[in-house]
């Protein structure tokens, strides 16, 4: 089964079983990772916010405009920025790395 | 007989006579009648929508986004309400520069923007930002070329504005944005001079980010808009922190009626475009022609053929600007940007075009407008004139007091 990692707002690296098909959100819930969405994935809020490490962005399907319309809400927000909920894995996302925003939007600057 | 003075003229004008409309346009009639009543009954804040009277206002201001939207090809949801074109240049560089980006740190303008776009890249050097400042050619058009060799993969924005607020000139916005399209580089366009005197599309142009003015479009000062392109989705630190209204980007109360000014006049602006330019280009002639016959020498700055219709930038040799202003008192022109024309520097824009200090010192923006009329550039060509021959003569020791006694 593929793995995914989580780094928490600490800094702790989690790493955790990822089926095929669940998304992020769906994963952080299993794992007790304390990612909030609200609206349950319907594309409602913003509250599965999650920061994708940059290596693995560009490998993520696009989002579409009503995900980029939440992003725009979104606390923290980052070059890749994306939400847990449409994120949905798949075998190629294996090791899939993503960090809960720490709420400052200038996180992916300095070191 | 001797030929026919100002004063003498039957058809004489309303004195002073306004030639400065790219300093300022005044309110057009049609738009102070639809603001009005948002200033009294209809007060509401479009952000209470739990009650009509924010309701009402609320309906309004989503009106007028969409007539902005309307006018430069653009989404309703992609316009941003602003105090002026200045806060908008600002968001839109400092709030793409601060947007986290790790690896695009470097901006491109040109050294014949406005103060606030080329001080706002100022602002953007001193947190580590390569800027480069792209000469003008003599035309005072961004060479496509010199444009093409510096921009690269870390170009993180482009800001280049339509039209030239000095000279008119219209930049070649669609080759600008095709180039930073292919790089991945935001285009930034200030089009506060360009709404309604030139025909804007944002698709077309790959334009991301442009600015508007309301008070140069015939609409209300205090009031702007920015233009932040949602596909692919362009994305801005915003500047002020508040109650997140404007999708985040722009916090604190609409100001309804000039919202809806700004709206109702760049409806008019591009309803009334075609028309106005081709009276104002017929009336720019007759000024250019008038003068000319008189003042062979003169120097018209800029593009003859990439301009806008209102706009006359011309070098009188051997002339002060400040001297024959003084000599024009009715006549309200300006020898360059409203908001440099403080300092006794001469225009840095007709310094880049290459003009020496003394030429650039001896020219005067002439700026026509929709309520110009012939008999104003009649008189202004002729007192214009005469107040040139005066000096060049070195009898223009008290023309002021002159004329008032031969009123």
């Amino acid at each position: 089964m593929p793995k995914m990692v989580f780094i928490e707002r600490d800094g702790t690296r989690k790493e955790v079983e990822a089926p095929i098909g669940l998304s992020v959100l769906e994963i952080a819930h299993r794992n007790d990772i304390d990612l909030e969405g609200a609206c349950e994935g319907s594309l409602a809020c913003s509250t599965c916010h999650v920061v994708v490490e940059p290596e693995w962005s560009d490998m993520l399907v696009e989002p579409t405009d009503d995900e980029e319309d939440m992003l725009d809400l979104a606390f923290g927000l980052t070059k890749t920025s994306r939400l847990g909920c449409q994120i949905k894995m798949t075998d190629e996302l294996d090791g899939l790395t993503v960090r809960l925003p720490t709420g400052s939007r200038n996180m992916m600057l300095g070191d | 007989m001797t030929r026919k003075t100002p004063q003498g003229r039957s058809n004489r004008p309303r004195l002073p006579i306004y030639l400065d409309y790219q300093a300022t346009t005044p309110v057009d009639p049609r738009v102070l009648a639809a603001m009005l009543p948002y200033f009294t009954e209809k007060f509401g804040n479009p952000g209470s929508t739990s009650h009509s009277f924010g309701r009402e206002a609320a309906l309004a201001v989503e009106n007028a986004r969409g007539q902005l939207a309307e006018i430069i090809g653009a989404d309703p949801r992609e316009i941003v309400f602003t105090s002026g074109a200045t806060e908008s240049n600002n968001l839109a560089i400092k709030g793409a520069a601060n947007f986290a980006h790790e690896t695009r740190r470097h901006v491109i303008t040109a050294a014949t923007e406005h103060k606030c776009v080329l001080e706002s890249c100022r602002a953007l050097e001193d947190q580590g930002f390569r800027v480069t400042y792209l000469p003008v050619e003599r035309n005072g058009l961004v060479d496509i070329q010199r444009l093409e060799d510096e921009i690269g993969d870390d170009t993180l924005l482009v800001s280049i504005m339509a039209v030239n607020n000095e000279i008119g000139v219209i930049q070649p916005l669609a080759e600008i944005g095709a180039l930073c399209r292919a790089h991945g580089a935001y285009f930034h366009c200030d089009a506060a001079q360009a709404i309604g005197r030139i025909a804007l599309d944002v698709d077309a142009m790959a334009i991301d980010l442009l600015s508007i003015s309301g008070h140069k479009i015939y609409g209300p000062k205090g009031v702007g808009a920015l233009y932040v392109r949602r596909r692919p989705r362009v994305r801005l630190a915003p500047l002020l922190s508040g109650g997140g209204q404007e999708r985040g980007l722009r916090s604190g109360t609409l100001p309804t009626p000039l919202c809806v000014g700004i709206g109702i006049a760049a409806t008019i602006a591009g309803a009334e475009m075609a028309d106005e330019a081709a009276r104002l280009r017929d009336l720019r002639e007759r000024l250019y022609s008038g003068l000319k016959e008189r003042i062979p020498d003169l120097v018209v700055n800029g593009d003859e053929e990439h301009r806008i219709a209102g706009n006359l930038n011309i070098s009188f040799p051997g002339i002060d600007a400040e001297v024959l202003m003084e000599n024009l008192g009715d006549l309200a022109v300006s020898t360059g940007s409203a908001c440099t024309s403080a300092s006794v520097e001469p225009s840095y824009v007709l310094r880049a075009i290459g003009l020496d200090d003394t030429l650039a010192r001896a020219s005067l923006r002439f700026g026509l407008g929709r309520f110009t009329q012939a008999a104003e550039i009649d008189y202004a060509t002729q007192a214009i004139a005469d107040a040139v021959e005066r000096l060049r003569l070195g009898t223009a020791g008290f023309p002021a007091g002159e004329r008032i006694e031969s009123r």
